[in-house]
């Protein structure tokens, strides 16, 4: 017996629920997953469904009813915490299932379906009563039951806009509440029966009173259509979520309107379908289509009480008893883990020290009137003006007293307009530039107990350099960044020589941040962010002086000010989007922070927050409305993610890297609709599944993704767009990846879909290949990809006819090469291919050796050898296996059907024969098929949701195995070391394949 | 259908624009009906009924090839439309603003049809997609059977129903349902629908249903229970009001046909205007024209409004 074993599966997740303090329920597909959310740990997964997902559930403290498409179960929560598989418990409900509510005697429950219907079932599966509201029986896409003291209330959401509250037991309406326009996704009343709350289609909330009927608010603020609602804090505010990702809080207090408490980003496009709220703790969860689950603080503000202060001028002045000007305005701040120190534009230099809460005056400094520049590091603060002075300050740990000063007039510059500061071993580097070009970059070696100077560095200012940020390595190389997204590497050991540049990094911003990340023998691995969003791994030899972009993304938008990796190895970015300060989880894509603070234009500093520089917790020190914030950023109480999820909309394509990358870790790529491709790993035997990177140079939703090499990967999507991205796996820090080389497009504004590719290596190196690319008007082009000067030059185009091109495979037969295509029309197209490209030099079966034309390539009228009619529709996937003098192709087609054609050379000509089909293969349109185990065996997944294995016969198909999947919208699959397989579509599930279990 | 750019995208759409057609859905039922020819008899085919109709363009085939394009005799031809959604009127057609589960509209159909029964009935409603695929799938199937309900109630023998579908993970259970019902059920799929999508038309042909039982509309009757009488309904509680427990259900795979024949224009192809080329499809010049029918208000077409203004740019 062969058999399908799930070892993992990250997708939609409908429901989450709270059951204590402590446990958290998700529904995922058939799957209950019970975690110790404080923890992050899972402690169970609970299978309740043979196939249908959970989409959601009713817990009391020692029951659970759980409900999914026509399936419903009760369960004991003793049973769900501890339990693997409960799928004897499921029972079948006559019509779709949109709610269930335990009653509270604790034994029975309502069941309300989509044809506003209740099933009074005991635990037994009895339906005691039936009750219906009579003559209305719209369909719902939504509703609830309350259990109310005195009555139990039945809530349904129809599809016209219109709320019918009913009573279960007299089945009388009590109200028809219309205001919304369009179906109603959400409808819930308050645990005190003072309110109903809905939402609908209209991207609006509406609250109502139950008694009256009467609508009593309205709240805007979703962009698209709402899934969730739940009212909390004693039914004063309300939580929801929808299709924009976003999780909202609500107050109910005010009168016509709702209004917007919060605002959380907590999934990936598109479709949160679900939150809850644990009060005690005030954590919010979330759950969508991207399988991630989130939490959310939703105290982070306010949950230690002084997380936000602000100060003025003048309430400062006050406790001072000194008085500010009136155009007095703070110009520089540090904050070190006693306090702040902060300057005025007359010089006054003060101090807030934390523990006493106080503010002192600690010098008048006339010099550093009208123009300061402040930097702080470990306990020294320094403080510039534009003339060469430089005044050091450093305090004692608890900040009372200053333990050494120092001042120093320098006279190396004409001008000083900017000054930083790095740690250079256990010294302190200081870098002052002047805005002349013929001036020196200064660096001054500083020792941090005397503040004397050690040593001076003079060295030549590259052209068109404007400093921006610092970093030291290897106690030799200063990295200056600048404008133009240019990065200047300084010697410290040999000033004469000139600065080794990298330039143009990305289109133009200044480099805001150099972040060492880790070195391996002479390589060393900076992060380096671009104010206009970009952010680039780049490795540096120092004594080569060169260097190597290995990896380059911009982030989803905003400005970006600088990144991390923190402790758990996750890399972190931080800047401005429209008015305000966002911390964000670039591995996995969620907001860590926002804070309204007013924009990018501002003097703000994001310092360490205990003075360790341990990236855990911060200070925001920002000016708004010439008032000085101080924003505390805390360690999260809870995770932030007991899952991350992966892709929000349909995967496309999966491809695996034939190479392992640890001992039972295999690193893949995914291609999804959502325009993103994701690098990330899975492991054989646990399938635990780990994302590194959402890379979005896509525009367009993605059609093809496949590795080429260990080395490359192609990409390719709609606006003519293909990548070929070269992956680097061999750092610690993280395995990277980053396009090589774009593909040309044939005209300006492209819109045609590049459908699939095939590529051709020549010679054994692997490095040059050539690449046949198919398109959605029916063109085909054959391209050389020239590894010396990295481009894509056209060999060959022609076009097949008017319709959409699907497949495509290059195919050497003979000495001859071959192009394979299968477009929408069911046909497969050979064309020969060999004197098309005369400089093709093909030997021994392999190509090996091609040059580019002289002449400028035309659109050829090269008819094909044969049109084989396979499918009766377009041929959704295929795959070749080659023999000495045939080939076979399989394919699977929107007609359902799986298919086989023998081709081969009779006469000089090929030839070919279809000769077998089975028609009724799967009951939807095949997606993915893919031979494994030598040929012998055929992999077909299928938008049935069937995932099936076919033993290859001679000429025929047998069926081996088939297993249902959860993914919906099945539409990819990759299988390696014949026993792991990948399936995706919504969702990514891990399966291994054994033909010898049972 | 709006005036846009995506006239050079769509041929189909495009295509329905030049030619009157409310929506390009119509080449869908043509193509149809070039496989099937089911809209070709002259004599037979007098009273149509079409379900889910809005915004009318399957109304709009129905009405051109019973009696724009007939050579035969109208008298006693008749076309239906109904829709819960309020439409435009179309030549030949008798609008009705109604819900296809009520008995109302049965008995005002029957009543236009003279109490003769119909020789064609076709849906090509869908509901709103949620992106939850069980459940679109579920509604969809919900239409279906709702459009089927209504039509086992005015359909003559031997009669043919058409109906959208998509073609998700249960759709074998429907064409297992409707093999009870009809003597021949194919999935058939015209080149105008995108093979990047889920819908399909299933064509049901020859009605013929169990002779002991007789369909009865009733508001408050459940679909299970309507076709509780004959083998359609699979999930009746039992008598002793015990849920069954989970069982593999019957299904089978429907014979899959394509139509439109090969060279119709192919929906998921990118078309060029500005070039020649030696295809025998018909290039209209690149000029966007007027929608024919103006675009409907969406549901959240106040929500736009406030985005407009500005209103709903985060503020927390």
């Amino acid at each position: 017996m062969s058999n399908f074993k799930q070892l993992s599966h990250i997708g939609p997740s409908l429901c989450v629920k709270f059951y204590n303090d402590t446990i958290l329920l998700a529904a995922v597909g058939p799957f209950i997953h019970v975690y110790e959310f404080r923890s992050d740990k899972l402690i169970n997964k609970c299978r309740i469904f043979h196939n249908n997902k959970i989409h959601g559930f009713d817990i009391s403290q020692e029951k659970c009813v759980l409900y999914g498409g026509k399936s419903v179960s009760i369960i004991s929560i003793s049973d769900l915490l501890n339990q693997i598989d409960l799928k004897h418990t499921e029972l079948y409900v006559p019509e779709w299932v949109v709610a269930c509510t335990l009653a509270n005697d604790n034994e029975n429950c309502y069941v309300l379906t989509c044809y506003n219907q209740v099933l009074i079932l005991n635990p037994n599966g009895v339906v005691l009563h039936t009750k219906k509201l009579l003559n209305e029986r719209s369909i719902l896409y939504s509703g609830s039951i309350k259990v109310l003291d005195d009555r139990v209330v039945v809530n349904a959401g129809t599809v016209m806009g219109g709320i019918l509250i009913w009573d279960l037991f007299s089945e009388q309406k009590i109200h028809n509440l219309k205001g919304h326009v369009g179906s109603i996704f959400y409808v819930t009343v308050s645990d005190d029966g003072k309110y109903v709350a809905s939402c609908s289609d209209d991207r609006s909330i509406r609250l109502w009173n139950l008694e009256n009927g009467q609508e009593v608010s309205i709240g805007w603020g979703h962009t698209a259509r709402i899934w969730n609602l739940k009212f909390f804090n004693n039914n004063m505010n309300l939580i929801s979520v929808g299709e924009d990702c976003t999780c909202r809080t609500w107050d109910i207090s005010s009168e016509s309107e709702l209004i917007t408490k919060n605002v959380y980003e907590v999934h990936l496009t598109k479709n949160c379908w679900s939150c809850d709220v644990q009060e005690e703790l005030m954590i919010a969860a979330t759950a969508g289509n991207d399988g991630r689950i989130k939490l959310i603080d939703m105290n982070k503000a306010s949950r230690y009480g002084n997380e936000l202060q602000s100060f003025t001028l003048q309430s400062i002045g006050e406790t001072l008893e000194i008085k500010f000007e009136k155009n007095e305005i703070i110009k520089g701040f540090h904050w070190f883990s006693f306090g702040l120190i902060a300057i005025t534009s007359l010089g006054k230099i003060i101090k807030y020290v934390e523990c006493t809460q106080s503010w002192n005056l600690i010098v008048v400094n006339e010099d550093l009137a009208s123009y300061s520049n402040t930097i702080g590091i470990d306990n020294t603060i320094i403080f510039s003006n534009n003339k060469g002075y430089v005044l050091l300050l450093a305090f004692s740990d608890d900040g009372r007293s200053i333990i050494m000063q120092k001042e120093l007039h320098t006279d190396y510059l004409s001008k000083v307009t900017n000054c930083m500061c790095v740690k250079f071993d256990e010294n302190y580097l200081i870098t002052l530039e002047s805005p002349n070009p013929n001036d020196n970059f200064i660096a001054l070696e500083i020792e941090p107990v005397s503040l004397e100077i050690k040593r001076t560095f003079k060295f030549n200012k590259p052209g068109n350099f404007v400093s921006s940020c610092l970093e030291v390595v290897n106690q030799n190389y200063l990295l200056v960044g600048s404008r133009f997204s240019t990065v200047a590497i300084f010697n410290l050991s040999d000033c004469e020589r000139d600065a080794f540049m990298i330039k143009k990094l990305n289109p133009g911003d200044t480099v805001t941040s150099i972040k060492f990340v880790e070195s391996k023998d002479d390589s060393n691995l900076f992060s380096i962010t671009n104010r206009d969003g970009f952010y680039n791994i780049v490795n540096i030899n120092f004594d080569n002086e060169t260097y190597e972009v290995i990896h380059s993304n911009k982030i989803v938008k905003g400005f970006l000010e600088g990144a991390f990796y923190n402790k758990d190895n996750e890399y972190i970015t931080y800047g401005f989007k429209s008015t305000l300060f966002y911390m964000y989880n670039e591995q996995h894509g969620y907001e860590i922070l926002s804070q309204l603070c007013g924009g990018a234009h501002r003097q703000w500093k994001l310092c360490s927050l205990d003075g360790t520089n341990s990236n855990e917790e911060f200070m925001l020190v920002y000016i708004k409305a010439s008032e000085l914030y101080l924003r505390r950023i805390y360690k999260p109480i809870v995770p932030e993610t007991l899952v991350n999820g992966l892709h929000g909309r349909e995967i496309r394509d999966i491809s695996i890297l034939p190479q392992p990358f640890n001992k039972e870790e295999y690193l893949f790529a995914t291609a999804s609709e959502d325009t993103t491709i994701r690098l990330n790993k899975f492991n054989l035997v646990t399938g635990d599944i780990k994302s590194y990177w959402a890379e979005r140079k896509h525009v367009s939703g993605l059609q093809r993704l496949k590795f080429i090499s260990n080395k490359f990967l192609i990409s390719s999507s709609a606006r003519e767009e293909l990548f070929l991205w070269a992956i680097n796996t061999s750092f610690s820090s993280n395995p990277y990846i980053t396009v090589r080389a774009t593909l040309p497009t044939s005209a300006h504004s492209p819109d045609l879909r590049i459908m699939d590719f095939d590529t051709l290596f020549i010679n054994e190196d692997r490095t040059d290949f050539i690449v046949s690319t198919i398109y959605s008007d029916s063109t085909m082009k054959i391209w050389y990809y020239d590894s010396t000067d990295n481009q894509f030059k056209l060999l060959w185009t022609s076009r097949y006819k008017t319709c959409c091109l699907l497949n495509v495979k290059l195919i050497i037969l003979e000495d001859e090469l071959y192009l394979l295509v299968a477009p929408t029309d069911g046909h497969l197209v050979v064309y020969n291919i060999t004197n098309e490209l005369e400089t093709a030099r093909i030997s021994d079966n392999k190509l090996v050796n091609i040059k580019v034309p002289m002449v400028p390539v035309t659109l050829s009228n090269l008819k094909p050898e044969i049109e084989l009619a396979v499918h009766q529709s377009g041929i959704k996937c295929m795959d070749v296996e080659f023999s000495k003098d045939t080939f076979k192709v399989y394919t699977g087609g929107d007609d359902n059907a799986l298919s086989i054609s023998k081709f081969y050379k009779n006469g000089g000509r090929i030839c070919g024969e279809f000769v077998y089909s089975n028609p009724k293969a799967a009951s939807s349109t095949i997606t993915s098929c893919q031979l494994f185990k030598n040929g012998t065996r055929l992999l077909s997944t299928s938008v049935d949701q069937i995932v099936r294995v076919w033993k290859v016969e001679e000429d025929k198909l047998v069926s081996m195995a088939s297993r249902y999947t959860t993914v919906a919208d099945t539409g990819s699959s990759d299988i390696i070391k014949d026993s792991s397989l990948l399936i995706g579509g919504v969702g990514l599930s891990v399966w291994e394949y054994d033909e010898n279990s049972n | 259908m709006g005036k846009s750019s995506k006239d050079k995208r769509d041929l189909y759409y495009r295509k329905a624009k030049e030619q009157g057609y409310r929506a390009r859905s119509a080449f869908k039922l043509l193509q149809l009906n070039d496989e099937f020819h089911f809209l070709d008899d002259e004599t037979n085919l007098k009273r149509v009924v079409d379900l889910c109709a809005a915004p009318g363009s399957w109304s709009q085939v129905l009405s051109r090839k019973m009696f724009t394009e007939s050579k035969g005799n109208l008298d006693g031809k008749k076309i239906v439309a109904v829709d819960l959604q309020p439409m435009s009127p179309i030549e030949n057609v008798t609008t009705l603003q109604a819900d296809i589960t009520h008995p109302e509209t049965l008995s005002k159909i029957l009543h236009l049809f003279g109490n003769e029964k119909a020789d064609f009935v076709c849906s090509d409603g869908a509901p709103d997609v949620t992106g939850l695929h069980d459940l679109d799938e579920y509604v969809q199937q919900q239409l279906i059977m709702s459009a089927l309900q209504l039509t086992t109630c005015i359909l003559k023998k031997n009669g043919t129903f058409v109906a959208k579908i998509f073609r998700g993970r249960d759709i074998d259970m429907l064409y297992s349902q409707l093999g009870y019902l009809f003597e021949k059920v194919i999935c058939a799929k015209p080149k105008s629908s995108r093979g990047t999508s889920l819908e399909a038309f299933i064509v049901c042909l020859g009605y013929n249903p169990p002779s002991n039982w007789e369909p009865k509309l009733d508001l408050n009757k459940s679909v299970e229970e309507f076709f509780s009488g004959c083998s359609l309904g699979r999930l009746k509680i039992s008598d002793d009001n015990k849920l069954s427990n989970w069982k593999i259900e019957e299904r089978d795979i429907a014979e899959f046909m394509s139509c439109g024949g090969l060279d119709s224009v192919d929906s998921d192809a990118t078309y060029h205007f500005d070039e020649d080329d030696t295809s025998n499809v018909k290039k209209p010049a690149l000029v966007s024209l007027d929608p024919i029918q103006s675009p409907t208000n969406p549901p959240y077409k106040k929500a736009l409004e406030l985005k407009r203004k500005g209103k709903l740019t985060r503020a927390v």
